[in-house]
């Protein structure tokens, strides 16, 4: 079983390079394309939560 | 054997999605983003989660990755639109923000913020996640369910009328 700590520090390094994307881009789709990476972290935490309840 | 396929899903993951966010071309990164999904998928399925890693390749790697490079070749929005000397200075501050965000999850992982013990547990379900969710779906929130669907139906009636109207108004003006 994968310990949680990994699974939510993958999720914060992902979210952090997409809110790097909306900051440094100035492409409206690659803004989209990075917020739907910060969406996608969230949920990766959302499921790596759910798992430690589980 | 579960941890190196997190960590080989993991670095394919950080590795895609700063290819999106890096390379210059549009299209490509849209391909990036593909490949991002699809390891995000695998680590779903690691984390035992397999009806939110299919939902995952079906919605994000399929429907929504086709809507963005439909939107990227129908508009041709290929470049970046940079020009002027306060990029760099933008670029600058968006990786330093970036980085301090980075920092701050490092600093509340380190205190044990969400990653401590849990204090309730839930009751096991049987049968895989699939047949949890559906059973929960169709039994105690079949009415926000069809509500949903129903709200589906509406923007997707009121997208058609709007775009036939405007289409229409434009046809009569010319």
């Amino acid at each position: 079983v994968i310990p949680i700590g990994w699974t939510i520090a993958l999720s914060a390094i992902v979210f952090c390079i997409g809110v790097a994307g909306v900051l440094v881009r100035r492409n409206a789709l690659v803004i989209f394309m990075s917020i739907e990476l910060m969406l996608n972290a969230a949920n990766l935490a959302f499921v790596a939560f759910a798992q430690q309840l589980h | 054997m579960v941890p190196y396929l997190f960590v080989g899903f993991g670095a394919l993951l950080v590795a895609t999605a700063l290819m999106v966010v890096l390379h210059k071309n549009a299209v490509t990164s849209a391909l990036f983003l593909v490949l991002a999904f699809c390891s995000l998928a695998g680590i779903y399925l690691l984390l035992q989660a397999e009806f939110i890693g299919m939902v995952q390749i079906i919605v994000y790697a399929g429907a929504i990755m086709v809507l963005f490079l439909f939107v990227i070749m129908y508009l041709n929005l290929q470049h970046d639109v940079e020009h002027g000397a306060h990029i760099a200075l933008r670029r600058g501050i968006g990786w330093m923000v970036a980085a301090l965000m980075l920092l701050f999850a490092t600093l509340l992982m380190r205190r044990g913020w969400a990653t401590g013990p849990v204090s309730a547990v839930l009751p096991e379900q049987a049968g895989g996640n699939a047949a949890a969710i559906g059973r929960v779906l169709y039994s105690r929130f079949l009415f926000p369910f069809e509500v949903t669907s129903m709200l589906l139906l509406v923007a997707m009636v009121g997208a058609i009328v709007l775009t036939k109207g405007r289409r229409g108004a434009e046809e009569e003006r010319s």
